[in-house]
């Protein structure tokens, strides 16, 4: 049997048709759903902070966020002795800040400049202390500490940081 | 709710709220069910290594030298250089060097406070052949306090079995400031001796520790002395409130940090009795004892104070002295007999100086390990051998008690016959202060000890 060279041409287009049609069909339109939420962190700010700091590095950063310089490695030995030398570690923490606190140099606001704009003194702290910005409840609730009792002296507030125990995590 | 049934509810809440302050932290209701012999108990682990020859067999240079210098191998040589500890006469200058007590060639004895009739032989029980658990130092404190000694103890490690402040603290109920730690540095791990790793027990029951010679001396004054004293209703309070606001803002994150659980009210008194330290320290006026002045001595008179201002149910106080043997025998000898010195006046000093603990006080002396019976090849200024510890002869050790129901003049043991582990100290003072069952009932004592006061007749 013999196939005319038109009915060739015709074959040809028929199969490329076809094949074109395998790979060219309609698809589905994917539906793009939007709420309006924005995007938000679930995991709390200071979900990170899972390695206990050595006492020298306390030290060190505690020294640094209150002088914002750093601490000679002489006096790092000498505080790490002390240290070493009371058994309850939160009350020799207290005490050393005590002591920090009455040494001149330490840079601390001032409790005019605190009251002038509370969150920003919140925010400030958070950043100095904890390396993050506090949640919008932390804020919230410190505010309102802040407000309601004018023993929160900058001072306090910042030992009651130094003495937390996130601070003692990296 | 029917009317019965109301009341019932009532009248239990109301017995639970009556009872629920009562209930120590171990879970028991009471205290004890043992009779408390004393309200005190002091501990000295005494002194760094004491070689027994020189000790309680009183054999000074006939026994220390006479092995390697034949010369002195004869009685002539023998004495007793710890009077306050052991009855025996001293060694005879006219006989021997004397070479143990003060002065640029330790010739002159100190004049002691408590000897003869009055020493703490005379008026109390001594064990005179001890054996020791283990031979070196830091395994030899956990053995005192832990009545124990774990073959996987690590020396940077804290204490794998509960302590006595533990055990005290936990059974009794008492609060930290009641008990004490006071080591003589900080070296060799000791500040991790204030309570154990033990997940039953732990810091919540541990001791508040001091190594006064750095809380008070050039460190603690650079770092320490000029705190704020800070307010504690106006300063400390919100202080604490804030604090606690963070710490429940962080508490499903990191572990809880280990806290010896001090009230508010207990770290102030601390602070204050520290401040009182550092005035005293300044005056010259802290408590000494007369006749020594090295560290061990001023340890003791810190702890002396401390007791005085704390009156602790519970005080352990280290001295590791005489640990200078490895190479300088003399200096040896000469802490030794400054030790007993000081062991003698710290038990007068209680006597007589803290009215509350006068009299109702028991005073255990243990050392936590002996030392070789042959000298390593160290020659000091005199050309006498040094000691290790590390034999056999490093477990033989002696155990002093004096006060409240201990019988007075007992001598117990001796060389052909032991009585006793250094570890019995643990139980010895659970059965004083009336927890010896709740202690021994824990199951953490090593086979065989078992309270001093047990091996009496």
């Amino acid at each position: 049997m013999q196939i005319s060279r038109t009915g060739i041409k015709k074959l040809a287009l028929i199969a490329a048709f076809c094949f074109g049609g395998v790979f060219s069909s309609c698809k589905k339109q994917e539906t793009k759903y939007e709420y309006g939420v924005n995007n938000e962190d679930i995991l709390p700010a200071n979900v990170n902070k899972t390695r206990l700091k050595t006492t020298d590095q306390y030290v060190a950063i505690l020294y640094a966020n209150l002088f914002q310089k750093a601490l000679s490695s002489n006096n790092l030995f000498t505080i790490s002795q002390c240290f070493d030398s009371v058994g309850d570690q939160i009350l020799a923490r207290q005490i050393l800040i005590a002591n920090l606190m009455k040494k001149t140099g330490v840079i601390i606001p001032t409790v005019a400049s605190m009251n002038a704009n509370i969150e920003a003194f919140i925010n400030d702290t958070y950043v100095r202390f904890y390396v993050r910005m506090p949640t919008e409840s932390e804020k919230a609730y410190l505010k309102k500490m802040i407000q309601a009792d004018p023993n929160y002296t900058p001072e306090i507030i910042y030992i009651s940081f130094a003495l937390s125990d996130e601070y003692m995590y990296y | 709710m029917k009317r019965r049934d109301f009341l019932k509810k009532a009248s239990l809440a109301a017995a639970g709220s009556i009872v629920a302050p009562y209930i120590l932290p171990s879970g028991r209701l009471f205290a004890g069910n043992n009779v408390q012999a004393a309200q005190h108990v002091v501990l000295v682990m005494f002194a760094g290594g004491v070689r027994h020859q020189e000790a309680a067999l009183q054999g000074y240079l006939q026994l220390g030298q006479g092995i390697k210098i034949s010369s002195l191998n004869t009685a002539a040589n023998a004495g007793n250089i710890m009077p306050s500890l052991f009855n025996g006469a001293a060694p005879n200058g006219s006989l021997t060097p004397i070479v143990y007590g003060t002065g640029s060639t330790g010739a002159t004895p100190i004049s002691p406070v408590i000897s003869g009739a009055t020493s703490i032989q005379s008026l109390g029980t001594t064990f005179k052949e001890v054996r020791c658990l283990t031979a070196g130092h830091y395994q030899g404190w956990t053995s005192l306090l832990q009545g124990n000694s774990a073959a996987t103890q690590g020396l940077k490690q804290k204490p794998i079995y509960p302590t006595i402040f533990e055990y005290v603290r936990r059974e009794m109920g008492v609060p930290a400031t009641k008990v004490w730690f006071c080591g003589n540095g900080i070296g060799a791990s000791l500040p991790l001796l204030n309570y154990s790793e033990h997940p039953n027990y732990g810091a919540k029951y541990g001791a508040n520790f001091f190594a006064p010679l750095i809380t008070f001396g050039a460190q603690g004054q650079a770092w320490y002395e000029d705190a704020k004293a800070y307010d504690p209703t106006t300063e400390l309070n919100p202080m604490y409130a804030m604090k606690s606001f963070l710490d429940k803002n962080f508490s499903n994150i990191g572990k809880p940090l280990p806290d010896l659980m001090n009230t508010a009210a207990e770290k102030y008194d601390i602070h204050n009795f520290m401040k009182l330290m550092f005035t005293k320290t300044h005056n010259n006026s802290v408590a000494c004892p007369p006749g020594a002045s090295n560290g061990d001595a001023r340890n003791i008179g810190y702890c002396a104070e401390l007791m005085s201002y704390f009156k602790p149910t519970l005080t352990v106080v280290n001295l590791s002295a005489v640990d200078g043997c490895h190479q300088n025998y003399t200096g040896y000898l000469q802490s030794l007999h400054q030790a007993d010195h000081s062991v003698g006046w710290l038990w007068n000093y209680i006597q007589t100086q803290i009215p509350e603990m006068m009299n109702n006080t028991v005073m255990i002396v243990a050392p936590e390990c002996g030392r070789d019976l042959y000298p390593n090849p160290i020659k000091d200024n005199n050309n006498y051998f040094s000691y290790d510890h590390s034999d056999a002869n490093s477990l033989r050790t002696f155990t002093s008690i004096i006060g409240g129901n201990t019988p007075p003049n007992v001598v117990k043991g001796d060389p052909s016959n032991p009585i006793g582990l250094n570890g019995n100290v643990v139980p010895t003072i659970a059965e004083v202060l009336g927890i010896k069952s709740q202690v021994t009932s824990a199951g953490f004592l090593a086979q065989g000890v078992q309270s001093f006061y047990d091996l009496l007749p």
